[in-house]
C-alpha cells in the first residue's frame, strides 16, 4: 500500500468519525457536560476543604486529565464500537483497511476533540478557581498532553481489541477499562499513598509518570527519576502490545465467525 | 461483453467450517462439510438453499470475512488466507440486510468506503456521482442512513458494492425486502454489471424465480455439502421433475387423464389441467389423440419446464 493510499485510509476514518461525533447529541455529553462538571465538582470540593493552592492544582490536574484521557480514548473506542453499533462491521473489514488506520483516524479526532475539552476546562479552571495549566511552561504542559494521548491510545485500541473478542457484552469495557486506569495511576492523589502491591500496578502505567512529571511543577517533588522518558517508553511497549492485541483478536474473529455476528 | 472464458475466478476445494459456540458447554456447528465450488470468470453463480445450509458462511469464505477451517480457496488467484489483503482490494460485496453508520449522508457512506480503496479528488466526486445516479439514488443524496426506507438502504448497499470496481461481485439476497419493481430494476443492473464490465458474481437467494432470469450456473447446498449444481435447466432435468403440459380444455374436468402412461400427475388450476409428464416430446401427441377421439375441445395447449422452485423444494426434502 501507498503512503497516498494509508494516509487517505487514516483520513477516511477521521473524516467518518468527526461526522459522526457532528451529529450526534451523546457526543456533546461527553464533549462538554461531563467535563465541565467534573472540574466544578473538584474545584468546589477543594474549596470547601480549603486545600491549598497546590493541592487544589494537584487533584484539578487530576480531573482536568481524567476528562482528556477519556474523551480521547472512547473515540479511539468508536474505531470499532460505530461499527459495532450499526451493525456494519462486516462492511469496515471487507474493505482493504488495517486496524492502523481505523485507531490512527480515530485518534486524531480523539486528540482535537480532547484538546478542545481541555482548552475549555484550562478557562474554567482559571476563571473559576485560579488554576494555571501554563505555569508548568508550554514543554511540560505538551509533555502532559501527549503524555495524555498516548495512555487514550493504548487503552483505547485495548477497549476495542476487548469487544472483537467478546463482542457487544463487552462494550462496557469502554467505559470502565479507562476509569480504572485513571484510578490506580494516582489521578487525585500521589502513588505513594496505595498500598504496596497496588502501587506497583501504578507505576506499571504510563500515565502515573506523565502526571507525575507535571504535578513536579506545582510543588510536588517528583516520585520518579525520569518520569517522562520513563511513560514514553512504557507508552510505546503498550502500544505495540495493545496494536498486536487487536489484529490478533480480529484474526480470531474472522475465525470465530464473531465478525459476521456483530454485523447482524 | 467482456470475456474471460476458461479463467477461474473462484477455485475452492473441500472447504470444511465449524463454528463452535457456547461456555461450559460446546456447541458445534459444521455450516460447511468439504465444499468444491469453481466459478469462471465473468459468469453468474447462484448459491441456493434452505435457511441454514451454510450459504452466507461459503459467501463470507470467498469474501475473506471468515477464515476456512480446512481446504484451499483461491478467489481471483489469490488464497483466501495467506492474500487476503490483495484480494479486498478487488472484490466487494453487498448483503440484503444492509447496515451502515445511520448520521452518514448517502453520500458520505459511498465517499467514505471509496476513500478506503484509494480514491480521493475528482475520481472520487466522479465515482460517488456516477454510482448515485446508477443506483437511482439522487433525491437522496444528503439524507441520512437512518432516514431511508428499506429498498433505498439496499441501493446505498449496492453502490458501496461497485465502489472499487470490482471484479468479483457477492450479493447476499440482493433483493430481498424490496418492491417487485424495484427488484426488477436491482436485477436488470445486475445483469447489466456482467455483460458490460465482465464482473464475475456470486449471489444467495431465495427467489427462484431472481435465480432462474439471473444464474448461468447454480449450487443447491444444504447441511454444508453442494447437493446439486449446473444450469437451471441442467438442475431441473437431473432432479427427473418431469415436464408440465398445461391444457385449458371444454369441458374442464377429465379424470381419465392421469391414467395415460407417461402421465405422472394432473391437477387443476385456474381453469388448467396440469399434467407432469415424463417426456413432453413423447406425450403431447398422445395426450391430444386421447383427448380429441373422446371429444373434448382443447381450447389452449402450453408446455414448460418445472419451475426452479420445485427443484428446490425437491433438493431441500
Amino acid at each position: 500500500m501507498s503512503w497516498r493510499n494509508e494516509l487517505l485510509a487514516v483520513w477516511a476514518v477521521t473524516l467518518r468519525n468527526a461526522l459522526m461525533g457532528a451529529r450526534n447529541v451523546f457526543f456533546f455529553f461527553e464533549l462538554l457536560f461531563w467535563p465541565i462538571v467534573g472540574v466544578l465538582s473538584i474545584g468546589l470540593m477543594s474549596r470547601f476543604l480549603e486545600l491549598t493552592e497546590a493541592q487544589a492544582s494537584f487533584v484539578l490536574v487530576g480531573t482536568i486529565a481524567l476528562s482528556v484521557v477519556n474523551v480521547c480514548q472512547l473515540e479511539v473506542a468508536y474505531a470499532v464500537l460505530l461499527d459495532v453499533w450499526s451493525k456494519s462491521l462486516k462492511h469496515q473489514f471487507l474493505a482493504p483497511i488495517g486496524i492502523r488506520h481505523l485507531t490512527l483516524g480515530s485518534w486524531v479526532v480523539g486528540m482535537v476533540r480532547s484538546l478542545a475539552v481541555f482548552v475549555l476546562l484550562a478557562a474554567l479552571g482559571r476563571w473559576a478557581f485560579g488554576f494555571h495549566v501554563l505555569q508548568p511552561g508550554w514543554f511540560a504542559l505538551a509533555m502532559f498532553l501527549l503524555g495524555c494521548f498516548l495512555t487514550a491510545w493504548v487503552v483505547g485500541v485495548a477497549v476495542c481489541a476487548l469487544i472483537t473478542l467478546f463482542g457487544n457484552r463487552a462494550e462496557a469495557f469502554a467505559w470502565a477499562t479507562v476509569n480504572m486506569v485513571l484510578v490506580l495511576a494516582g489521578i487525585y492523589y500521589p502513588i505513594s499513598v496505595l498500598p504496596d502491591s497496588i502501587a506497583a500496578i501504578a507505576r506499571a502505567i504510563p500515565l502515573t509518570y506523565f502526571l507525575d512529571a507535571y504535578r513536579s511543577h506545582y510543588g510536588f517533588a517528583s516520585e520518579f527519576r525520569a518520569p517522562i522518558a520513563t511513560g514514553l517508553a512504557l507508552s510505546a511497549l503498550y502500544a505495540a502490545l495493545a496494536h498486536w492485541a487487536f489484529l490478533a483478536a480480529i484474526h480470531r474473529a474472522r475465525r470465530t465467525g464473531l465478525l459476521l455476528k456483530m454485523s447482524e | 461483453m467482456v470475456s474471460f472464458l476458461g479463467m477461474l475466478a473462484i477455485d475452492a476445494r473441500d472447504v470444511e467450517k465449524t463454528f463452535r459456540s457456547g461456555w461450559p458447554r460446546r456447541r458445534e456447528t459444521q455450516a460447511l462439510r468439504g465444499v468444491s465450488l469453481t466459478v469462471e470468470r465473468g459468469a453468474i453463480v447462484g448459491v441456493l438453499g434452505p435457511n441454514g445450509a451454510g450459504k452466507t458462511t461459503l459467501l463470507s469464505i470467498l469474501a475473506t470475512l471468515l477464515t476456512p477451517d480446512r481446504g484451499t480457496v483461491m478467489v481471483l488467484g489469490h488464497d483466501v488466507v495467506r492474500e487476503a489483503g490483495a484480494l479486498r482490494r478487488r472484490l466487494n460485496m453487498a448483503s440484503g440486510r444492509p447496515s451502515f453508520l445511520w448520521s452518514l449522508r448517502v453520500a458520505e457512506i459511498i465517499a467514505f468506503y471509496g476513500r478506503l480503496y484509494g480514491l480521493s479528488g475528482a475520481a472520487l466526486r466522479r465515482r460517488v456521482d456516477g454510482l448515485i445516479e446508477l443506483c437511482e439514488l439522487g433525491p437522496y443524496r444528503r439524507v441520512p442512513y437512518s432516514d431511508l426506507s428499506t429498498g433505498l438502504k439496499q441501493r446505498v448497499a449496492l453502490a458501496k458494492s461497485l465502489v472499487n470496481d470490482p471484479e468479483l461481485l457477492f450479493l447476499d439476497e440482493p433483493t430481498l425486502g424490496l418492491d417487485p419493481d424495484v427488484s426488477v430494476r436491482v436485477r436488470a443492473h445486475i445483469a447489466r454489471l456482467r455483460r458490460e464490465q465482465g464482473i464475475t458474481i456470486v449471489l444467495t437467494t431465495h427467489y427462484m424465480r431472481e435465480a432462474d432470469e439471473l444464474c448461468d450456473e447454480i449450487a443447491f447446498i444444504k447441511g454444508g455439502r453442494i447437493l446439486a449444481r449446473g444450469t437451471p435447466g441442467e438442475l431441473k432435468r437431473q432432479i427427473r421433475l418431469g415436464e408440465v403440459i398445461a391444457l385449458r380444455l371444454d369441458p374442464a374436468r377429465v379424470p381419465w387423464l392421469a391414467e395415460i402412461p407417461g402421465v405422472l400427475r394432473c391437477v387443476e388450476l385456474d381453469g388448467w389441467v396440469e399434467c407432469t409428464v415424463d417426456e413432453a416430446e413423447k406425450r403431447l401427441p398422445e395426450l391430444l389423440r386421447a383427448l380429441h377421439a373422446d371429444g373434448v375441445v382443447i381450447r389452449n395447449v402450453q408446455v414448460r419446464e418445472p419451475e426452479l422452485e420445485e427443484v428446490f423444494v425437491e433438493l431441500a426434502k
